[in-house]
């Protein structure tokens, strides 16, 4: 019932406006990347557990998908997030899931546990396993839906109706929340204290970066300093790191494998989650060819080197030449001099440093399918 | 004041909504009035007690003329509560009167917002300034003081000192912090701009970083929660979480029928306001005791003055001016939500069912409806279910072994039904 709600909601809207997606994992393009990712789904068996059907068949959610359709052509960002449950590529939304079900089974059974029985695993995963994944994308998918909250003083008449917006906001929250409040209890079940408190310190983790990244946001008017590359990859790995890495951790500790594993699915987690943001604030950069029109962040990494590498001065003085008459950035322009220096190839090295380094923490494990399939994806992001 | 209590009696013999309600609140009970039967083994200290108060209170729901009397008897008094006083604690209390619970609870409280702010770590200084906004000390912790009572209640209950034991600090700190999370989260869901006499902070900071402040402090509170080490009361605590939110979900939808309606607004309440503080109190017995009875006490005082609780935040919300509980009144109205004394009122004044069911949307809805409710006597009858509530706290709690802080717990519930902020 929720699905088909949603669907048919974002048919009427995908037609009327462009499409914008608020996926994290959705902006790189390599075709290959949807091919690792789905060879890798059949090797853990499909992930979609009961746990998230539940949550979506509920009456909650349901109420919402309902209520949603009154937000049909307002600015709500609610709305492009619900279309991105259905229009994304299914393969990068449930992506995390898949990265913590396929770490599970690199990393085997369990040899410390006597109560983890080998003949519950389906695929070679524990079923705490699989309802870990579950809660990996839940989790994310509360954040999605949060990080689309709308100020409500930001907004202008000319923006549309503020009523629109204050509905908006109240599904937004309701539906981040129940679906964090599903998390909570499916965290509960598992039994496993360390993992309630790892699982819980990667949601604060995200809302700090979350916050950092607002925050950066809004600098992006202002044009004033920007961060420094060091203080780039910390905040992004509070907001697009965190989450997998303590997942691909707690993964470990529910088949109680060692420190050392738990250490390097860690270190995997947080490494690929690295190099994939590179990878996507890259793709404007490498993919653009001359007179098509382009767009990117400026706190997307190659700019973030740029500025570090030019210095504040030049960079002013770039952003200035690039403006037009109407006083907008041409952003072609600006992608020209980011590549005349040498910040989109540090962008590149670094990809492929945090690539590398993934699939150096991922070959401790046995060799097995669900490894191969975590290297290849540990590779797919450093190619472009 | 003395008028309407006539009234009152007729409707309960010829109104057959209202005597269906009584249903309803008579089957809530009776689940833990079937429990309290079930527990002969009690030492005589306490059976006597609980004998003596469980038939007083199970009188009260079956022969119409109890009813009555008590009625007749609050309407003729000056001050409110007088039954509830004389039939409770007389029987039980051999000593002089019980302690004021803020005072007995004070000195498990001192540290209670510092040590919050120590879980609230975070290194970007506005996001912590948010997170610390509401942890001020100006509010009232009524939460954690129930919470640090009713864990001494039942240290003493089990055959141990009283003083708290770490992980029943930590719940009495982890639900003021679920506790506040929920309420950064409803004031931008209602769009709030005041809360406890000061700015909002969707206000003052805006709606997008409210939310995160709220999801902050939720991790934090679940961090906490794990660190207490005890899957059970993960999971008790976790469960709370879960009707908050169903509780607010519970809020957009009414229901048509007025029985659906009146039993709609007690899960909702439940849900909203009560879970935190019966799974709490849940929470804290599990770690000194493993009896699933003993559990169950706690968590039915708990639930039980929650409701209490909510029901009297209602009927405030009507009677109390401005400013004083640090919101506009008639605030519930304006929000489309229909309460006890709207839902009381409706059966005295059928027009009022049409406005609930748009939720007080048309010109001039909010000031009919507000008139209707005084002009009703749906204030008086959503205290006097309020009382019923707090009647079955006093009866669960008097199973627990005599202690201060029992007799304490005891006389909260008269200070719940009392306040006026």
């Amino acid at each position: 019932m929720f699905p088909a709600s949603w669907s048919r909601l974002c048919c009427r809207t995908l037609s009327s406006r462009g499409r914008r997606t608020l996926s994290l994992f959705s902006s790189s393009g390599p075709s290959n990347w949807s091919k690792v990712v789905s060879d890798a789904e059949k090797i853990v068996g499909y992930p979609t557990s009961f746990m998230s059907l539940r949550c979506l068949l509920s009456d909650e959610l349901s109420n919402v998908a309902m209520h949603v359709r009154k937000l049909v052509g307002t600015q709500h960002p609610l709305l492009s997030t619900a279309r991105g449950f259905v229009y994304d590529n299914r393969n990068n939304l449930q992506m995390r899931g898949v990265i913590v079900l396929l770490m599970s089974k690199a990393a085997g059974p369990s040899h410390a546990a006597s109560d983890l029985l080998a003949q519950d695993m389906v695929s070679g995963i524990y079923p705490s396993q699989r309802n870990l994944a579950e809660i990996t994308e839940l989790i994310h998918t509360a954040f999605l839906v949060h990080r689309g909250i709308v100020d409500l003083k930001e907004w202008t008449v000319s923006d549309g109706p503020l009523k629109d917006m204050q509905f908006g906001n109240k599904m937004a929250v309701l539906s981040g929340d129940f679906l964090l409040a599903n998390a909570c209890t499916g965290l509960a079940q598992l039994n496993n204290t360390k993992v309630v408190e790892l699982i819980s310190s990667a949601i604060g983790d995200l809302v700090q970066g979350i916050y950092y990244e607002n925050s950066n946001n809004t600098e992006e008017n202002g044009l004033t300093d920007g961060v420094d590359v060091a203080t780039w990859e910390e905040q992004t790995f509070l907001s697009h790191g965190a989450l997998l890495a303590k997942s691909c951790q707690a993964a470990m500790e529910l088949a109680k494998h060692d420190k050392e594993s738990q250490r390097l699915a860690y270190k995997y987690g947080k490494h690929l989650s690295l190099g994939h943001k590179l990878n996507s604030d890259l793709q404007p950069f490498v993919k653009s060819s001359v007179g098509e029109p382009v767009s990117f962040s400026l706190s997307a990494a190659p700019v973030v080197f740029h500025r570090q590498i030019v210095g504040q001065e030049r960079w002013h003085q770039q952003l200035q030449q690039a403006k037009t008459q109407r006083n907008q950035l041409d952003y072609s322009k600006l992608l020209a001099a980011v590549k005349s220096e040498k910040g989109m190839s540090s962008a590149v090295d670094l990809c492929c440093y945090h690539g590398n380094k993934a699939l150096e923490a991922i070959q401790a494990f046995p060799s097995s399918d669900a490894r191969s399939a975590l290297e290849n994806i540990a590779s797919t992001i450093t190619k472009f | 004041m003395a008028g309407p209590w006539w009234r009152q009696c007729r409707r309960w013999t010829t109104n057959s909504s209202a005597a269906s309600l009584f249903e309803t609140l008579c089957r809530f009970s009776s689940r833990s009035a079937s429990l309290s039967s079930s527990t002969p083994g009690r030492p005589s200290w306490s059976s006597v007690a609980g004998k003596a108060v469980q038939t007083s209170s199970c009188a009260q729901f079956n022969p119409k003329n109890v009813i009555f009397t008590s009625l007749l008897m609050r309407y003729k008094s000056q001050f409110l509560y007088p039954t509830l006083q004389s039939c409770c604690c007389r029987t039980i209390h051999s000593d002089a009167k019980p302690k004021d619970p803020f005072t007995l609870a004070q000195k498990d409280l001192t540290s209670l917002y510092d040590d919050i702010k120590k879980e609230l770590f975070v290194s970007k200084e506005e996001l912590k300034s948010l997170c610390d906004y509401y942890f001020d000390g100006k509010g009232k912790a009524i939460r954690p003081m129930i919470v640090v009572l009713m864990a001494r209640a039942l240290n003493i209950h089990s055959n141990r000192a009283g003083d708290l034991i770490p992980g029943q600090r930590s719940i009495a700190m982890i639900s003021e912090m679920i506790h506040t999370a929920s309420l950064v989260h409803d004031d931008v869901i209602d769009g709030s701009d005041k809360r406890r006499g000061k700015k909002t902070i969707n206000d003052v900071w805006g709606e997008r970083k409210a939310i995160l402040a709220g999801d902050f402090i939720l991790s934090a509170a679940s961090m906490a929660l794990a660190r207490i080490g005890n899957n059970t009361v993960v999971k008790v605590l976790s469960q709370v979480i879960e009707d908050l939110v169903r509780g607010e979900f519970m809020q957009l939808g009414s229901k048509e029928n007025e029985n659906e309606r009146f039993k709609h607004y007690l899960e909702k309440t439940f849900k909203k306001t009560a879970s935190l503080i019966a799974n709490s109190c849940k929470a804290v017995s599990i770690l000194v005791n493993s009896d699933p009875e003993v559990h169950e006490i706690a968590y039915q005082y708990g639930r039980n003055v929650g409701i209490a609780f909510q029901l009297v935040d209602d009927v405030l919300d009507f009677t109390s001016g401005a400013n004083h509980l640090g919101k506009p009144s008639a605030a519930d109205l304006k929000l489309g939500l229909a309460t006890g004394p709207v839902l009381f009122a409706c059966q005295q004044f059928p027009e009022l069912h049409a406005m609930i069911m748009r939720r007080f949307s048309s010109d001039g809805d909010v000031d009919r409806a507000w008139q209707y409710v005084l002009q009703s006597d749906g204030v008086q009858q959503t205290n006097y279910l309020a009382q019923r509530y707090c009647e079955e706290a006093i009866r669960q709690v008097s199973m627990l072994r005599p202690s201060p802080e029992r007799d304490a717990l005891i006389k909260l519930t008269e200070l719940v039904l009392t306040r006026d902020k």
